[in-house]
């Protein structure tokens, strides 16, 4: 095929797109919500999960010991988790180490200032970093053992495990909403594509017939409404990008107002090295649709 | 060139077509006439391919088109230009685009639409009107772009389905004129028409149809039912 033969066909394209415009303006639209859903829910769930691994990676044991505890005793425990397989490292937290920790974290405030090296009320403690967060389940459980019990003043990986519990709840929940919405969308824009290419069609009923009495072969007759629909998924693409695009600057300070998070930053980052994906995604789903719509069309309402 | 063999089309328990047998040689100017539902318009049909025969063999060429492919039908199409009473002509595009467009939907160059399309329009008289757009157009004049149109792949076959039906006499006449033109180059030109003083006046070669019969073929007759 020619150079002019493949502009002429998409020029007729173009055309069709051109004529019902106020439908193709419809459609577009349509496929741009459906597209925007689609990649909303997507960035929801990864940027979730990426979360979730995060704090997962992030995720230790601490042991918090009751004063009566001797020193000894902690050394001897700590050299036992470290003999361990599954532990990656055991970090012993004396006393001091730990209002010195407080203190950088308190800084400015005036509760550092209550607490001073005499009177220091925080607990020696063992932090835990395991092989894999995996493994954290059954570390625990050894530590919570009977001879150790009377050390212990508290373990702190049970509320990060609820945390993490809850964070996967709210994925998995996303993700349900996300097919729900999506599907919905996808099958609304399905039914409006369908409709405008069949009216595209019938508005160029005399055109069709003309070509096949001239002898036009297949591929001018029904090429042009393939690249009707291709366009319908392409330009979604591209406002359903802008949009997305717009409104990542729009919440990102709104989350920061509200929840205290700076957001903008990581968001922004996620954004654009994503953005190849988020794009290539957009484009499949917008592509596959507006091609598909157009061949059931043509199938259903061009008798050949 | 043309050879209907025992052909019969057939609409449920209605003949439209009833065992025709019909041969056209190279150069002919032939009329089909008879009254509505005689079976012309169907003969037509069956003659661009829009309709298969329900029994028969039609040879175009030595071919039998009743057994093209679908892929094949878009070349046939380009051999045999056809006209037909309501120009078929797109009312959006000029007296040029028209005919120009039946080039560019067949995968022409565009230097061979510049070279043929002027040719084309001056030989139907219509070159002076390449910019207007049809509804600023005669009957007459538009059934002109409809022949030009037709004529833009150089057909063997140019098939006129009632082309002066909505035209007054004087309009009919110069197509019936144009037509002629046209089969004097070599091409074979079948008119299907009611129109008796076209016929009577033509002195060539008359079919007549009734009842998807054919009840008379005569060389320069005229018009009898």
């Amino acid at each position: 095929m020619s150079w002019s033969t493949s502009g002429r066909i998409f020029k007729l394209g173009l055309v069709n797109f051109w004529r019902n415009r106020w439908l193709s303006l419809a459609a577009t639209l349509v496929m741009t919500l459906t597209l925007l859903i689609i990649s909303i829910f997507a960035i929801l769930t990864l940027v979730i999960g990426k979360t979730t691994d995060s704090i997962r990676a992030k995720m230790d044991i601490s042991i918090y010991f009751n004063d009566s505890a001797t020193t000894d005793q902690i050394i001897d425990l700590q050299r036992q988790l470290a003999a361990r397989s599954d532990v990656k490292e055991v970090k012993y937290i004396s006393k001091e180490e730990a209002l010195a920790i407080f203190k950088e974290q308190q800084e400015g405030k005036k509760v550092a200032e209550f607490i001073n090296p005499e009177e220091n009320p925080l607990p020696r403690s063992l932090e835990i970093k395991a092989t894999q967060p995996e493994y954290l389940d059954q570390i625990a459980q050894y530590v919570g053992q009977d001879e150790s019990k009377p050390l212990i003043h508290n373990v702190s990986y049970q509320e990060n495990k609820t945390i993490i519990e809850r964070l996967i709840g709210v994925t998995s929940f996303i993700k349900i909403i996300g097919w729900v919405f999506s599907a919905v969308f996808v099958l609304i824009s399905v039914l409006v594509i369908l409709n405008t290419i069949r009216l595209t069609i019938l508005t160029r009923k005399d055109e069709i017939e003309i070509m096949r009495l001239v002898g036009a072969s297949d591929t001018f007759i029904k090429v042009p409404f393939i690249v009707e629909g291709f366009l319908y998924g392409f330009l979604a693409t591209i406002l359903a990008t802008i949009l997305i695009r717009i409104g990542v600057s729009v919440v990102s300070p709104l989350i920061e107002r509200y929840l205290g998070i700076d957001l903008s930053y990581r968001l922004m980052r996620f954004f654009s090295g994503n953005f190849l994906t988020i794009v290539g995604l957009e484009l499949i789903v917008g592509i596959v649709i507006g091609i598909g719509c157009s061949l059931i069309s043509i199938r259903r309402y061009l008798k050949t | 060139m043309i050879n209907v063999i025992n052909v019969t089309k057939q609409y449920g328990d209605f003949k439209a077509l009833d065992n025709i047998n019909l041969k056209i040689d190279r150069g002919e100017f032939v009329s089909i006439v008879g009254p509505s539902g005689a079976g012309k318009s169907t003969l037509v049909k069956m003659l661009i391919c829009e309709e298969r025969p329900t029994a028969g063999k039609i040879l175009v060429a030595e071919r039998n088109i009743a057994k093209l492919k679908p892929n094949e039908l878009p070349y046939y199409r380009r051999k045999v230009g056809v006209v037909f009473q309501d120009f078929k002509i797109l009312p959006q595009k000029t007296v040029y685009e028209n005919v120009a467009f039946a080039l560019e939907v067949c995968e022409a160059r565009d230097i061979e639409i510049l070279d043929k399309v002027p040719k084309i329009l001056d030989l139907v008289g219509m070159l002076k009107r390449k910019d207007n757009l049809p509804h600023g157009l005669s009957g007459g004049e538009k059934q002109r772009v409809s022949i030009a149109r037709a004529l833009i792949h150089s057909p063997k076959i140019l098939i006129a389905d009632e082309p002066t039906g909505n035209l007054d006499p004087v309009n009919a006449w110069e197509i019936i004129d144009l037509l002629e033109r046209i089969n004097h180059q070599g091409t074979i030109v079948l008119l299907a028409t009611h129109n008796k003083p076209i016929v009577d006046r033509l002195k060539k070669r008359v079919i007549l149809l009734k009842e998807g019969k054919i009840v008379s073929d005569r060389i320069k007759g005229g018009y009898v039912i």
